[in-house]
Parts: structure tokens; C-alpha cells; sequence
């Protein structure tokens, strides 16, 4: 475990990386160390700010303290900057879950059901939270509601309910507000895919970006004036085409990224999906292999690739 | 020209090469046997028409250069004067350092299309 340790320390000092980083916290909560996993934590966010999974462990370290809302404030953190953070949406919605939130967590186990549509434990999980859910609402919406009738409602509630679960009615009241996270497939996702673009049209010297299909169809821009992203969406997807023939000529696979470079700027485009391409318009200087990085997270955050 | 060329593929990284008109038409090339230059000259001129196209649009200017790139490889257009100078990437080539290697050749490539 020590040599690990120290070969992983090693490696964040010389090659560091998000997944290094991750692994080293690990490893120093492992051997109860809380401080310096805390600590690789902290550095971690600050060098790779996408990166969910750092701040998933400081939301198990604050757990293990008791410290429910720095926790909470952490997975939020997490799933906000990483949306595919499977880790960070499996906590929130256990959290939930035991707080007697059974809609808030089920949004989260729907969510990890895309991450991981096979995945049976996550499937069972839903079906036992849709009936717990269901058996709440026909609680909250009851009229007149007795003592008697409520107890009756509430042991319906807790009878399919998790063995784990810690939570008990008397700890969640049917009339709590309940705390959604915003998932990207949910009703706020035109918001959320806005922002996702927008970041990447505010990096230096990027003019503008948009996401467009096969056929040329704008699916999200920013930055671009009106009319641009149509414009750049429809020659673009003709560059992709002309690009795909090119490899089809040289008996090579699709290309995943083209780049026109002319005297007063570049055109940078990279493919993840099937469908979907991303495309920036960039000043000359801006460094391609920077602009990669950020458009494949763009990517990742409109739940593209 | 074809001297040029085939110094070029003797770059480590390049797979073969091929110089074009600027309407698509192969003018000299050194690509791999079964390579069909013809066919390859017409897809790089759509796609580099295609680009020159957003670049006015855009106001951008004039294509240098124009990259293509996928798992096995890829291509790599330089603007050479009246044609356009493509480079057959191998898989796993410097893109960076190859761009550096190949701008010399372009050049070249350039001057004889002027004379």
C-alpha cells in the first residue's frame, strides 16, 4: 500500500492527472489519512476543475464525519461539473433515498440508469423507489388526513424500502420540500447545455461554437451572431462530409477532428457521437490541442459523447 | 516535383503524399500502391472548398492549411500557391512535428507551380 502510495505521489508530480489524483486521495483515506486526502483533493478541483470524482471524496469524507450538508454541497459540486459523475449522482440519490426524498432520488437513478442502462441493481433500486414515491404522494394528497390514516400510509411507504436505509418517518415528514439536483436530461437541460457551450465560446480567443448534426441543423451555439451558426453548422457538416470521403478513399476510419487554418483564424471541429459534431471558430493563435480539451468536456456536459 | 515528393515520404510519419490543383485535379503524386489519386484529389478539393468557403464567409481569410484526423491517421493539407500540397498521415505520426517538416516542402511545391 505504502510503495503504491508513493509511486502514485510520484506520478501526480510528474504526469499529473485527474484519475491519479483521485487514486492517491483514495489511498491516503485508505490508510486514514483524512487531511492529506483532503488535501490532493483540494488540488486536484483546483488543476482539473471537471473533474467530479475529487470532490465525490470529500463528500464521502464529510459523511464519515457526519457532516451531511458539507457533503451534500460537495456531490452538488460534482454532478454539476461532471454530469456523467456516476459516483457523485449514486450518492445524492442514496442520500435522498434515506431522506425520505424518494423523487429526488429517483431523478438521480434515472440518470444512472443512462450511465449504466444494464445495470440491474439500479433498475430494482427504481421500481422499489417509484412504488415508495407513488405510496407518498397518495400520503401527502389524502384529505383530512388522520393520525390513524397516516400511520397506516407512512408503514405502506416504509414496507419496500431499502434494509440499509437509515431514515424513519418521523425524520422526513411528508410535507418536507424536497432538493432537486438539475439533471441534463431533465426540464432544465436547454439551460444546462446552454452553459455547457457557453464556457467554451468564453475561452480565449474562441469566437464562437455550435453543436450541429449530420444534415447540417444547428443543435446548441454560443457566441456566434444570428444567422452565423446556421451558416457555420451547414459548410461544416459539408467539411465533415468531404473529410469522411477523403478517409474512405485511404481506407481509414471516420475522422474524429478536422481543422481548417486560414490567415485570419481557424475552424476546429470534433466528432464524438455518431451524429453530432462540435465546431469553434477561433483566432489564428489559439492552440488546438487547449481547444480539444475543452470542447471534448463540452461534449461530455451536453451528455454528447 | 516528384522529387520533392518523394523526399517527403522518406519523412518519418508520412504515408504518402499528392499535389493538387486548386479544382481537384491530381498533379503529381507518391501515394502507397492501390491508392486511387483521382478520387482522393476530388474528395480533398470538396472539402477544402468547403472550408475556403466558410473562411470568406467568415472573413477569415484564405486556407493554409487543412487537417484531418482519425484513429488510423489521417491528412494534412498545406496551401502551396496555385495548388495544394496533401500529406497521408500513418497512424500514431507527430502531427506537431510533421507540420514543422512539411511547411519546407510546401514551399517548394509552391515555387514550381510558379514557373
Amino acid at each position: 500500500m505504502e510503495s503504491e502510495f508513493e509511486r502514485l505521489r510520484k506520478k501526480v508530480e510528474n504526469y499529473p492527472s485527474a484519475s491519479a489524483y483521485n487514486r492517491l486521495a483514495e489511498l491516503a483515506r485508505l490508510n486514514g489519512n483524512v487531511a492529506d486526502a483532503e488535501r490532493v483533493c483540494q488540488r486536484c478541483i483546483k488543476e482539473f476543475p471537471r473533474n467530479g470524482q475529487a470532490y465525490v471524496i470529500l463528500a464521502e469524507i464529510a459523511l464519515a464525519g457526519s457532516r451531511r450538508e458539507e457533503a451534500l454541497r460537495h456531490l452538488h459540486a460534482a454532478v454539476e461539473r461532471d454530469q456523467r459523475s456516476f459516483g457523485g449522482h449514486r450518492l445524492l440519490a442514496e442520500m435522498a433515498s434515506e431522506a425520505g426524498e424518494f423523487s429526488a432520488a429517483l431523478d438521480h437513478f434515472r440518470h444512472l440508469q443512462t450511465l449504466k442502462p444494464g445495470d440491474g441493481t439500479i433498475g430494482a433500486r427504481i421500481e422499489q423507489l417509484t412504488a415508495q414515491s407513488a405510496a407518498q404522494s397518495a400520503a401527502r394528497s389524502a384529505p383530512a388526513t388522520t393520525n390513524a390514516t397516516t400511520t397506516v400510509t407512512m408503514d405502506a411507504v416504509r414496507a419496500p424500502a431499502n434494509p440499509t436505509t437509515t431514515a424513519t418517518p418521523a425524520a422526513s415528514p411528508p410535507t418536507r420540500s424536497t432538493v432537486r439536483t438539475p439533471l441534463p436530461r431533465s426540464g432544465t437541460a436547454t439551460i444546462t447545455r446552454g452553459a455547457a457551450l457557453a464556457s467554451l465560446a468564453k475561452e480565449d480567443g474562441v469566437r464562437g461554437v455550435v453543436v450541429f448534426d449530420a444534415h447540417g441543423r444547428v443543435v446548441v451555439s454560443a457566441g456566434l451572431p444570428e444567422g452565423r451558426a446556421e451558416l457555420v453548422a451547414a459548410l461544416a457538416a459539408e467539411i465533415t462530409a468531404g473529410n469522411q470521403a477523403v478517409h474512405s478513399v485511404l481506407g481509414q476510419d471516420q475522422p474524429n477532428c478536422w481543422v481548417v487554418e486560414a490567415e485570419r483564424g481557424q475552424i476546429v471541429a470534433f466528432k464524438r457521437d455518431a451524429n453530432l459534431t462540435l465546431a469553434a471558430v477561433a483566432a489564428a493563435g489559439v492552440r488546438i490541442a487547449l481547444l480539444e480539451l475543452r470542447a471534448r468536456q463540452a461534449l461530455l456536459d451536453l451528455g454528447v459523447a | 516535383m516528384q522529387e520533392i515528393l518523394d523526399k517527403l515520404n522518406a519523412v518519418r510519419g508520412v504515408g504518402g503524399c499528392l499535389v493538387l490543383s486548386r479544382d481537384g485535379l491530381p498533379m503529381a503524386s507518391a501515394l502507397r500502391q492501390g491508392a486511387d489519386e483521382n478520387a482522393l484529389a476530388a474528395a480533398l478539393a470538396t472539402a477544402i472548398d468547403h472550408g475556403q468557403t466558410l473562411g470568406n464567409r467568415l472573413d477569415l481569410g484564405a486556407v493554409k492549411m487543412v487537417q484531418s484526423l482519425s484513429v488510423q491517421g489521417g491528412v494534412l493539407v498545406l496551401n502551396a500557391g496555385n495548388g495544394f500540397l496533401a500529406i497521408v498521415m500513418d497512424p500514431g505520426a507527430n502531427l506537431a512535428l510533421l507540420q514543422i517538416e512539411a511547411r519546407p516542402f510546401a514551399e517548394r511545391v509552391a515555387q514550381r507551380l510558379t514557373l
